[in-house]
């Protein structure tokens, strides 16, 4: 790994960070900022909800901070590593080794049974991973009656659990949501949400989460509003009921 | 629906392109052998009716049998005092005898001209004074006026370096003759007449080298201006004896256009079975696709539906499509056709069939047959996944894609598969092993039911094997070889399908193999038990001629020789089949070959005896000390008692008789082999020398020792081999394209699932490697049922063929490995440009389709 790197620009306790990140899609006259140089960081250990309405760039924000896309300038950081010094392939095993993800919907690859999912990065990578964590992780999230079924044979609550699972199984130095209780009913969405914030309490994990649910975004430890491709608000240890305050805000 | 087929059409134009590029294809192969098979026979019979236009009538022999489809009827020779007796008809012109038989040309350098035991002929003949009865016309030099003057073909001048003024030898019946080059000829507007080495004499000398003394093959006859040809048969008939005939030389004509025709049908047979063969594979693609592409767009048919289309509606939309692609690839597949047309004629000169060079035949028959057939298969292989789309009820619209694992196989499924299987293998069966009328027709239905039976059954199957296939690699390759297994097993169905294609191309390449390799082996058993002898002479002359009689003879004379006989091969009428009969001097031969006498013995094998091989003498129901009817073109009827009967069926065939008895019947007098047996006391290599050495006075004749003689042996089923492989390269290029196409659409259909395998952390290599094993499983799965097949189908042609003298069956461990491995690799090559696409998928873009 030693490729990944680079000098920092900064020393940095933070997980991953920007520095005056800003994606432009499109040309003149139908040109969209989506991100307008949002400098900001993810402390190590801290669950973080970014809100905002729609096309605001919250997603932008979150997949151009996983490697997904790339910034049309500034920079984004996992760690120490600066994504835009790095090649696909460089990419790519960052995000294996570096990054978990879970997304809306359809998290996990048919074919494999949930334990097969789990493990996929650490079998992408070679190795084996380290056992006992993995049957903790699996414990924690209540899926050791689940670890042979195939997704199509599990809930939608039981399939983000199980993504979940293979968020935490690398041990990465941070985790990306993407709205991951989107497609959930409320019971379910709760019961990842806790699985989520049991993660960053007894595991000691990161996460950064997108999501225009108040309720799940009164998980976190901090919230962060965007609007317009750029950093509105923050909050700190945030309820259900004060987030709904500042998200009406958004409407006037 | 048409805007919409059109749309959708050009929406998939990829995919598309693939199944007009396997239609394309086999159109193409088909509509090349229609225009190749009608520029010939339009060359030909034009050829012919040039050179002929002013022989009005022929006087010939008359038929004695009818030999094999391929070499007519067989017949005598006319006496030449004939010949004065026709010119002194009133209302003859002009008349001329004239002589046609084996005579092998040696090229400057020494070896022997074309191939006449298994291409166009070495033709020995008179050249005919008359111009007007001579079908060759002087290109250069003059007739032949001394004995030794020769006019040769233009084109065995030019593949001899042979000029005017040129000595060379010419191998004719008796001792080689020294010639000398007088004239190069041209047959009507060709080089020669259909590739053939062509050696014209002075009509006595003729006669006297090519024929017998005294005879003519025929007289051609020129009327006067004011008698028919038919009035002016007549009256030849008249003057004529009773054994020959008078026919018009538009009857000969026709009949020579007609035996050409018939002799080239049968390559035309050959190659459209191939045609076929890939337009058959063609259409396991073109179902497969428009499958894939029918489940893929459930919510917009469902659309269609829920709109107000009807079943009809959608069901004719996914036709018309097909209609569409099948129709424009049919046409292009015509014109690339005549391109096709061209490289075949330049294969079929290498095999030494000279085709001149004319326009090409381009006929409405061609264009018709081409593109309906095209089309047919097209919409035929359709027709299902229409019919599927049809069903597609409204509400799938508002249901979500359906990209998960397919149902697995239904119970009619295994049930309808097994029947047509079984009943294949019945019929196959029958057509083999029970004499049906058509059995070969028999055969190819048999074969074609066990392959779709075995495709039915695809699905089934189709999961297990995958998982086993793809087991070692799952264990030695990690997660991209297990996703490879898990991809193939997901959708049993469209592996099987997919696999199929490919399947049935390697079931004929496993099943031709199998079957040369057994045939090559049965050869070398053979040579093994019935040849006791140390070296053989092949002239190479096939049954048209050979070499003196003298040379064998002169053989036995030498100290190195223990023992030689030539060996000699004719047709003739036994107990009323056009049969061949071998003949060899049996106190010499018996020496040298072991044919297994079981009953009778060869001393009895006189001059109106006869012997026959086991299964016939079963057959016929005869034993030794009967008699049977047997007709010689020369001779006539006679009656052959059986002095003997044999086990092994090479060398001698079905009969054999001795070289009193043949002489007695047929008037040529050429060995095409001759078997030698060394002294005991000789050295191997001293006997080999001076055979050699006696050989050296007739060039192109090769001298042989056992090995070698395998091998030369062996050289046809080789040269087969090579243009079946050839042939079946097609199909299998479009089951690989088959593959590719799948392929790319399943990473279409799997582009969330990508995405997502990227964005956790797969490689784009690991990505491409694990699309190229899953090809290569997929291809693999084929190759295994293809293998399977062809292993039944080349057992069973060989069981049935032990008349031919075909009994050893050989699997080729070696050759069927070659094939399984080069199956794996063809699958991991078509994989290439899907897995080269799948890696280049945006990853957030593919993560976001669903």
């Amino acid at each position: 790994m030693t490729t990944l790197l680079h000098p920092p620009i900064t020393a940095t306790q933070a997980a991953a960070r920007t520095v005056d990140a800003t994606k432009v899609y499109g040309r003149g006259q139908t040109e969209v900022r989506a991100l307008d140089g949002v400098t900001i960081e993810f402390a190590q250990g801290q669950f973080t909800a970014i809100m905002g309405p729609s096309g605001c760039g919250k997603s932008t924000l979150l997949h151009c901070l996983a490697g997904l896309d790339d910034l049309t300038s500034g920079h984004a950081f996992i760690g120490d590593a600066d994504l835009s010094a790095l090649n696909d392939n460089e990419l790519t095993l960052l995000r294996r080794e570096r990054i978990g993800f879970v997304f809306q919907s359809y998290n996990l690859i048919p074919t494999l049974t949930a334990l097969e999912n789990i493990r996929l990065p650490l079998r992408l990578a070679g190795e084996t991973g380290d056992t006992d964590w993995i049957s903790t992780v699996i414990d924690t999230l209540g899926l050791t009656e689940r670890t042979a079924h195939h997704p199509a044979e599990m809930s939608g609550g039981q399939q983000q659990r199980v993504a979940v699972a293979r968020a935490l199984a690398t041990r990465p130095r941070i985790i990306f949501a993407d709205e991951p209780t989107g497609n959930l009913d409320s019971k379910a969405g709760a019961e990842v949400l806790a699985f989520m914030r049991r993660a960053v309490d007894d595991m000691k994990q990161t996460i950064v989460m997108v999501t225009h649910d108040p309720n799940a975004a009164s998980y976190a430890d901090r919230i962060v509003f965007l609007a317009d491709g750029r950093i509105v608000d923050e909050m700190e240890h945030p309820t259900a009921v004060r987030v709904l305050e500042r998200m009406k805000r958004f409407g006037e | 629906m048409f805007a919409t087929a059109l749309s959708s059409l050009l929406a998939h134009k990829l995919r598309m392109l693939a199944v007009a590029t396997a239609v394309l294809l086999g159109v193409a192969f088909m509509a090349g052998t229609l225009v190749l098979t009608d520029t010939v026979g339009r060359t030909f019979d034009n050829l012919f009716g040039d050179v002929y236009k002013n022989t009005d009538v022929v006087v010939r022999a008359k038929a004695a049998f009818d030999g094999p489809t391929a070499m007519g009827a067989q017949r005598g020779r006319v006496d030449a005092a004939a010949l004065a007796a026709v010119r002194a008809v009133p209302g003859v012109r002009e008349a001329q005898g004239n002589v046609l038989g084996y005579a092998r040309l040696i090229a400057k350098d020494g070896h022997a001209l074309g191939h006449p035991s298994n291409g166009a002929p070495a033709l020995g003949g008179d050249w005919t004074v008359s111009t007007r009865l001579n079908p060759y016309t002087l290109a250069a030099g003059s007739p032949p006026t001394a004995a030794d003057d020769v006019v040769i073909d233009r084109k065995s001048a030019r593949d001899g370096d042979l000029q005017v003024g040129s000595v060379t030898t010419v191998l004719v019946q008796g001792p080689p003759m020294k010639v000398r080059v007088s004239g190069i000829a041209t047959f009507g507007s060709t080089d020669s007449p259909g590739g053939a080495t062509v050696v014209l004499f002075r009509s006595d000398v003729a006669q006297r080298v090519i024929a017998a003394p005294g005879t003519f093959d025929q007289i051609a006859v020129a009327a006067d201006r004011d008698v028919s040809s038919s009035q002016l048969a007549s009256r030849v008939r008249a003057v004529i004896p009773s054994t020959a005939e008078a026919v018009t030389g538009a009857a000969v004509t026709k009949e020579t256009q007609d035996a050409m025709a018939v002799a080239f049908s049968f390559f035309t047979t050959f190659m459209l079975v191939f045609a076929l063969i890939a337009l058959l594979v063609g259409a396991f693609m073109i179902f497969n696709t428009f499958s894939i592409t029918v489940a893929q767009r459930t919510r917009e048919n469902g659309l269609l539906r829920a709109l107000g289309a009807t079943r009809r509606q959608v069901l004719a939309a996914v036709l018309l499509e097909a209609l569409i692609i099948g129709v424009l690839a049919s046409v292009a597949g015509l014109f690339v056709g005549l391109g096709v047309a061209v490289g075949l004629k330049g294969l079929l000169g290498l095999i030494g069939f000279d085709i001149p060079a004319s326009g090409v035949v381009f006929t409405l028959k061609t264009v018709l047959v081409s593109v309906l057939v095209g089309v047919a298969v097209t919409c035929a292989a359709a027709l299902s996944p229409a019919r599927k789309a049809g069903r597609v009820p409204p509400i799938a619209a508002m249901q979500a894609g359906n990209t998960g694992v397919a149902v697995s196989s239904s119970r009619r499924r295994v049930v309808v598969g097994t029947i047509l299987t079984a009943g294949g293998v019945a019929t196959l069966m029958t057509g083999l092993f029970s004499s049906v009328g058509k059995p070969v027709t028999v055969v190819g239905v048999g074969a074609l039911l066990v392959l779709f039976g075995v495709s039915v059954l695809g699905p089934t199957v189709a999961r297990p094997l995958s998982r086993i296939i793809g087991a070692p690699l799952a264990r030695l390759r990690g997660v991209t070889g297990d996703l490879a297994r898990e991809n193939a097993m997901r959708n049993p169905r469209r592996t099987a399908a997919t696999s199929a294609a490919l399947m049935i191309g390697v079931a004929l390449v496993g099943f031709i193999t199998i079957f040369v390799a057994s045939a090559k082996a049965s050869l070398n058993d053979t040579i093994d038990r019935a040849f006791t002898g140390d070296i053989v002479v092949n002239t190479g002359a096939g049954m048209s001629g050979g070499v003196d009689p003298a040379f064998a003879r002169g053989l036995t004379t030498l100290p190195e020789i223990a023992a030689a006989s030539g060996v000699r091969q004719s047709l003739a009428l036994v107990a009323g089949d056009a049969a061949i009969v071998t003949a060899a001097d049996p106190k010499q031969a018996f020496q040298i070959l072991d044919i297994k006498p079981l009953s009778g013995s060869p001393d009895q094998l006189g001059v109106d005896a006869i012997a026959v091989h086991k299964d016939t003498a079963a057959r016929l129901h005869v034993r030794v000390g009967d008699v049977l009817p047997v007709v010689f073109k020369d001779t006539g009827p006679k009656s052959m008692r059986i002095a003997m009967i044999y086990g092994e069926i090479q060398p001698a065939r079905t009969y054999f008789m001795s070289m009193a008895a043949y002489d007695a019947n047929f008037s040529n007098r050429y060995d095409t082999m001759v078997f030698v047996k060394k002294a005991a006391t000789a050295d191997a290599a001293a006997a080999l020398q001076a055979v050699k050495q006696a050989a050296a006075a007739y060039p192109g004749v090769d001298v042989l020792d056992r090995a070698g003689f395998k091998t030369d042996q062996s050289k046809p089923f080789n040269q087969m081999l090579t243009l079946v492989y050839a042939l079946l390269g097609l199909a299998i290029l479009i089951a690989l394209l088959g593959i590719a196409n799948t392929l790319a659409l399943s990473v279409f259909e799997r582009t969330h699932e990508i995405g997502l395998l990227r964005a956790v952390g797969m490689t784009r290599a690991q990505l491409r490697a694990s699309l190229r094993w899953e090809s290569a499983i997929i291809a693999l799965q084929g190759t295994a049922l293809g293998l399977v097949i062809g292993i039944f189908f080349g057992w069973a042609l060989v069981r049935a063929s032990s008349s031919l003298g075909i009994t050893t069956f050989a699997l080729p461990v070696p050759s069927l490995g070659v094939i399984v491995v080069l199956a794996a690799l063809a699958g991991m090559v078509a994989a290439i440009g899907p897995a080269r696409r799948a890696a280049r998928l945006n990853v957030l873009k593919a993560i976001v389709s669903t």
